[in-house]
C-alpha cells in the first residue's frame, strides 16, 4: 500500500515529458499498479497526454493493420523455397 | 573453445577437405528446417516490408545464410523463430539504407530526436517539461477500411524511416507483436535499451505521421 501510494504521488508531481514515457512504456512492460493509477488521474486533467495517449493506441491499432496485411501476403513460393535450399546445400558443401 | 571456422578443421587432419563437416552438415539440415519451418514468416515479414519479392528473396536467402555462419551462437535464450525474425530484420534494414543511399545520398532518415512538428514551437515541451503546445486530434480510429489500410501504408512509410536500429524494434515489437523479452534477446538489448528505443520511435512515427495527416499543433498552452 506505501509503494502504491508513493509510486501515485510520484508519478503525479512528474511534468509531462516523463508522463509520456511511462505511457510507451505501458505497451513493453507493466508499469506497478501506483504508476498506472496515477496516470489515469493525470489524463483527467491534461489534454495534452490525454492525446499522446490517444495517438500511440492510434499507432498500435495501425500497426495491427499492416500486420493483418503482412498476414495476407503469400506465403514462400514453391520456386524460391527450391532455390533456398539449393542455395543452402552449396554453402554447406563451400564450408 | 569452439573453432568458428569449420574450413580450418576440416585441414587439420580429422576429416578430409572435399567431405562436408559433421558440423556444416548439421548447419545444411538446420538451415533446411528453418526454411521449411520458418520460411512462410520471414518471407511475408520481409515481403510486407519491402513489397518486392526479389529483394525479399534475397533478404531471406541472406537471413538463413547468415543464421546458418552464427548457428553455435544461437543460445536458444530466444525462440528459433525470434532469432530468425531478429536477424531478417538487420538484412532488412541493410537493405533500405541501400536504397536510401542510392536513390538520395543525402537524403536523412527521420531524426530520433524530430519530437515536434508544430509550426510554432520548437520541441513538444517547454523548459519545465510541460507541453509547449497542443497536439492535433488525430482522423478518427473508428475510420473505415479503406482510410484504415492508407493510414497503415502511411505508418509502413514512417517505420522505413526511422533509423535502422528502431524500424527494427517497431516492426518486431508493435507490428508483429514479439513479447518484448524476445525482442531484447534477439537484438541484444537490454529492458532499458528497447523500452527507450520504442519510446524515441514512436514519438518520431507520430510526428511523421501529423506531418502525413497534414496536421499541425494549435495553439501553445
Amino acid at each position: 500500500m506505501i509503494r502504491f501510494v508513493r509510486d501515485m504521488v510520484q508519478v503525479l508531481k512528474m511534468p509531462c515529458r516523463e508522463h509520456v514515457v511511462l505511457f510507451s512504456r505501458q505497451f513493453d512492460a507493466p508499469l506497478s499498479g501506483g504508476e498506472a493509477f496515477g496516470l489515469r488521474v493525470h489524463i483527467v486533467y491534461c489534454g495534452g497526454c490525454r492525446r499522446f495517449r490517444d495517438h500511440l493506441r492510434h499507432l498500435q491499432s495501425l500497426g495491427r493493420t499492416l500486420a493483418e496485411q503482412a498476414e495476407i501476403e503469400p506465403g514462400l513460393p514453391a520456386e524460391v523455397r527450391e532455390r533456398l535450399n539449393a542455395r543452402v546445400a552449396q554453402a554447406a558443401k563451400k564450408n | 573453445m569452439i573453432d568458428a571456422d569449420p574450413a580450418t578443421r576440416s585441414t587439420s587432419g580429422a576429416e578430409p577437405a572435399s567431405v562436408p563437416s559433421r558440423q556444416s552438415h548439421s548447419r545444411e539440415v538446420a538451415a533446411k528446417r528453418w526454411i521449411a519451418q520458418h520460411g512462410d514468416t520471414l518471407w511475408k515479414f520481409a515481403l510486407a516490408r519491402t513489397k518486392s519479392k526479389e529483394a525479399t528473396e534475397e533478404i531471406v536467402q541472406e537471413t538463413v545464410l547468415a543464421a546458418m555462419q552464427g548457428f553455435e551462437s544461437f543460445a536458444g535464450g530466444s525462440s528459433e523463430s525470434t532469432w530468425l525474425l531478429g536477424i531478417a530484420a538487420h538484412k532488412i534494414a541493410d537493405h533500405f539504407r541501400r536504397v536510401r543511399r542510392a536513390r538520395s545520398p543525402s537524403s536523412p532518415a527521420i531524426s530520433p530526436d524530430a519530437t515536434c512538428v508544430c509550426a510554432t514551437c520548437r520541441g513538444m515541451f517547454t523548459e519545465k517539461g510541460m507541453w509547449a503546445c497542443v497536439a492535433s486530434k488525430w482522423p478518427d480510429i473508428g475510420l473505415g477500411d479503406g482510410e484504415k489500410a492508407e493510414q497503415a501504408e502511411a505508418l509502413r512509410a514512417c517505420i522505413d524511416a526511422l533509423p535502422p536500429g528502431q524500424s527494427e524494434a517497431v516492426w518486431l515489437r508493435d507490428i508483429l507483436g514479439v513479447p518484448a523479452t524476445e525482442v531484447c534477446k534477439a537484438m541484444g538489448l537490454t529492458d532499458t535499451n528497447l523500452w527507450s528505443r520504442m519510446h524515441r520511435a514512436r514519438v518520431a512515427l507520430r510526428s511523421c505521421l501529423e506531418t502525413k495527416f497534414g496536421l499541425r499543433k494549435e495553439k501553445r498552452q
